[in-house]
């Protein structure tokens, strides 16, 4: 038993040290001031930007439904379609990702004394049971926000009225076609000031940094 | 073929053609009574056809003679006859006239009254020439040439038969390799007396090339000692490949008509003295042959090595050059176009610039080119280069001023000309701004298509140090991994404890059925009363015991051993003793002393089980 005592103190030690790390940076990003920027971008009739920065906010809080109406508002204005959320989008929404990521580490600690409780006595079976089945959710729930944001994590707005996307990562390149701004798009590869996107009819080219932005900043 | 033979296929033609006419007349009474015909309908370029209208009436219908753009008429005979035909007197006159096409075409030749049909003469190119049939062999005497003597302009120099001229013009003298020299390359051919042009004009000198040559040339007409020669004129440019002095001329094939025989046995000929007549009755036959200008003397020199620029491509003329770059103002990001425009006259296919490399603060990628000239040769005119750019940081940044080298010709040296630097304005790209744009957020602003129907602004809150979800950041993902790792590395401890358990439990079971089954032997013994059986028993019993407790073999737990270890007067050692002594004795116990015993020896095997 005293092992385990000294386990358990070493463990906390370490988690309270990487916690402290963690939030040691400089802070940049919030929800709100984003939210607030795109809600400018929107009054200013520039629904690329605001639907970018709406898309940010939507990252830090998925569950926030002023930003999600919001986005909805300025696509639908923009004649951009509507998006149909998923399953893991509903997951996504349930909190933000900060909770999320401790209501993860919370499951797995959950799951984890379970088993070992189950290892070293018998008894009290039903609340090891509960335990461990409410763990499980929770890892899940974590699961399935990180299955909603991370295409995410690789999309970008196109914030240019008409934007062209060229055959080949130059300016001169012959246009393919055109975006309208606003349009998300999946980036698949990056060249010298070009990024390789993919629409969701499938279609792919090149489009110029300065005509699009990525949800998540390089 | 003899004059009388000559004689008689005219008469026979004539007989031929009034009993053609005739039966057209007696058929067909009410048609209109003047007639017109070409012979032959289809000639090659440099050929007649002879075209005839023959009047039939009194001559009261009015002729009119055709006109053809591209045709030439020419009235070579009229004849007046009256035929007594069945008793009836048939007066006829006629027109005879030669038509000689000056282009390659089909030509409708209008009615020569209001109820005559037209007629149409297909005119082709020349032909190459190698169907056509070649004049008699090497034997054969050489044919009297046509045009004799007389004075021709400068630099034209006939050929032998007087039926063709090359000349070639370049205005210098002294050129540059590489340099675009105009030249103009004029083919005389006298009319009728050249059958067909076989090929474009050249160069017979193998170190010069000759650019743009068109395949349509201006054609002219002339006169040259009385006689009309088409006069076919090519312009292009020569290119010089190497150094030295060359005598250059320009050389054309060609399919003449030569005659096969004396002038002076042809009173035909001599008659009419016309190639018309000539081709008429077969007195001609093609020759091909190259017509060669005379030699222009030609010096060209080597480019200087000495003050040749960096940047020179092979430039030679006189140039300018002009920028600007559009748009004036833009986004970091977005890219600009810059212009660089070279004009003025020379080798604009040598004209060639990189424009801007390897710029600070700006990406910079290869310029392209296109030309506009201001002459059918490209000589002068102006080649724009645009080159994208893309400004890296905001601000109004400087394009710096552009080069171009070049040789002039006339000055014998490499020039430069440089253009004006230019400023641009550029902005922070839109998808680095983290500022609001102009409209502060709390501001009361118009109503647009987007918000309408806003939802208001929030509160601002704490912010984080990336958009990455917490549980997808590097730094955040090591609370997990030790987690897991801990709770994985107490979870395999906890189960080897619980190993350990399971096992010491399971050696514990075993122990107590031996120790069971040892005291259920002693009470068998001592309910017989049987004292050896019963020590001996209990001596197994503890010799398993004790032999585990002291690691040693299990015949090595002697009474002496045991006597060592826990010395004389413990029960254990006692017990020993008794087994020997009721082995060998045959000693006696009462039933008090088999409990006791018993006792005992329960008490020392349960406790080393509980140990």
């Amino acid at each position: 038993m005293n092992n385990l005592m000294r386990t358990a103190l070493v463990f906390c030690l370490l988690l309270g040290a990487v916690a402290v790390h963690s939030e040691s940076k400089p802070v940049g990003y919030s929800a709100a001031a984003l939210y607030n920027l795109a809600n400018s971008y929107a009054r200013a009739d520039k629904p690329g930007m605001a639907i970018l920065n709406y898309e940010r906010a939507s990252l830090l809080s998925p569950d926030d439904p002023d930003v999600q109406a919001n986005l909805r508002l300025v696509r639908a204005s923009a004649h951009l379609p509507a998006e149909t959320p998923d399953g893991f989008d509903r997951i996504a929404r349930i909190a933000t990702t900060f909770w999320v990521s401790w209501l993860g580490v919370f499951g797995l600690t959950l799951v984890g004394g379970s088993l070992i409780v189950a290892q070293l006595s018998s008894r009290h079976r039903l609340v090891r049971g509960v335990a461990l089945l409410l763990g499980v959710s929770m890892i899940g729930l974590t699961l399935g926000s990180a299955l909603a944001l991370w295409p995410r994590l690789h999309q970008g707005v196109v914030i240019a009225a008409a934007t062209p996307v060229r055959v080949s990562p130059v300016p001169m390149g012959d246009p393919l076609f055109s975006l309208p701004e606003g349009e998300k798009v999946k980036i698949t590869a990056e060249h010298d000031g070009f990024a390789l996107i993919e629409t969701r009819a499938g279609r792919a080219g090149w489009i110029s940094d300065s005509k699009f932005a990525p949800i998540v900043p390089r | 073929m003899s004059k009388g033979h000559h004689t008689r296929n005219i008469w026979l033609a004539a007989l031929g053609l009034l009993g053609v006419l005739f039966a057209a007349a007696a058929a067909r009474a009410d048609e209109p009574l003047v007639y017109a015909t070409i012979q032959p309908a289809q000639i090659q370029l440099g050929e007649s056809a002879q075209f005839t209208i023959t009047n039939l009436g009194d001559g009261t219908t009015p002729i009119t003679l055709p006109v053809v753009s591209g045709l030439k008429f020419e009235i070579i005979a009229r004849t007046h006859e009256v035929q007594l035909i069945n008793g009836t007197t048939l007066p006829s006159s006629s027109i005879v006239m030669r038509v000689t096409p000056q282009i390659a075409g089909i030509f409708t030749i209008p009615a020569v009254t209001p109820k005559a049909q037209p007629l149409v003469l297909q005119v082709t190119a020349a032909s190459s020439g190698t169907n056509i049939p070649h004049p008699a062999g090497p034997g054969a005497a050489n044919p009297p040439p046509i045009l004799f003597g007389g004075s021709i302009p400068k630099g034209v120099r006939l050929t032998d038969d007087g039926s063709a001229y090359v000349r070639l013009s370049i205005p210098k003298r002294e050129v540059y390799v590489g340099e675009s020299v105009p030249v103009e390359m004029e083919v005389g051919m006298r009319s009728g007396f050249v059958s067909s042009l076989n090929g474009l004009p050249k160069l017979t000198d193998d170190n010069f090339a000759l650019n743009n040559l068109s395949h349509q040339p201006e054609r002219t007409e002339k006169q040259i000692n009385g006689e009309t020669f088409v006069v076919l004129t090519w312009r292009s440019t020569l290119a010089v490949v190497k150094p030295g002095s060359f005598a250059l001329s320009a050389e054309v094939p060609l399919t003449v008509k030569i005659r096969t025989r004396p002038k002076r046995e042809s009173s035909l000929d001599d008659r009419f003295g016309d190639p018309f007549w000539q081709n008429l009755f077969g007195a001609t036959v093609p020759k091909d042959i190259n017509v060669t200008s005379p030699a222009q003397e030609l010096t060209v020199h080597e480019l200087p090595a000495e003050g040749r620029p960096a940047d020179f491509h092979g430039a030679i003329g006189t140039f300018g050059i002009a920028s600007d770059v559009s748009p004036a103002k833009a986004d970091v990001g977005d890219p600009l176009t810059l212009r660089m425009r070279v004009t003025g006259s020379g080798n604009f296919d040598r004209v060639d610039s990189s424009m801007l490399d390897h710029l600070d603060q700006w990406k910079t990628y290869p310029p392209k080119s296109s030309f506009n000239s201001s002459d059918p040769l490209g000589l002068s005119g102006m080649k724009t280069f645009e080159q994208p750019v893309i400004a890296a940081k905001p601000g109004v940044q400087e394009l710096p001023a552009l080069t171009f080298s070049y040789f002039d010709p006339n000055k014998r040296r490499y020039e430069t000309v440089r253009s004006a630097s230019l400023s641009v304005s550029i902005s922070p790209s839109l998808a680095d701004s983290q500022t609001a744009p102009g409209t502060p957020s709390t501001s009361v602003s118009p109503e647009t298509k987007y918000t309408a129907g806003l939802r208001p602004d929030h509160v601002e809150t704490t912010a984080t140090p990336s958009l990455i979800p917490l549980y997808l950041q590097p730094n955040f993902l090591p609370v997990p991994s030790i987690l897991v790792l801990a709770f994985a590395a107490g979870w395999v401890g906890a189960r080897r404890r619980r190993g350990v358990g399971e096992r010491e439990s399971v050696s514990d079971r075993i122990a107590s059925r031996a120790a069971k089954r040892v005291l259920a032997q002693m009470q068998a013994a001592a309910r017989v009363g049987d004292t050896a059986q019963f020590f001996d028993s209990a001596r197994t019993a503890l010799q398993s015991v004790l032999a585990a407790r002291w690691q040693l073999a299990l015949e090595e737990i002697t009474t002496t051993e045991v006597e060592g270890r826990v010395g004389e007067e413990n029960e254990i050692r006692q017990l020993f003793a008794l087994a020997d002594e009721a082995k060998y004795s045959g000693r006696k116990l009462n039933a008090t002393d088999f409990a006791r015993w018993q006792r005992i020896v329960r008490q020392h095997l349960m406790s080393d089980n509980a140990t």
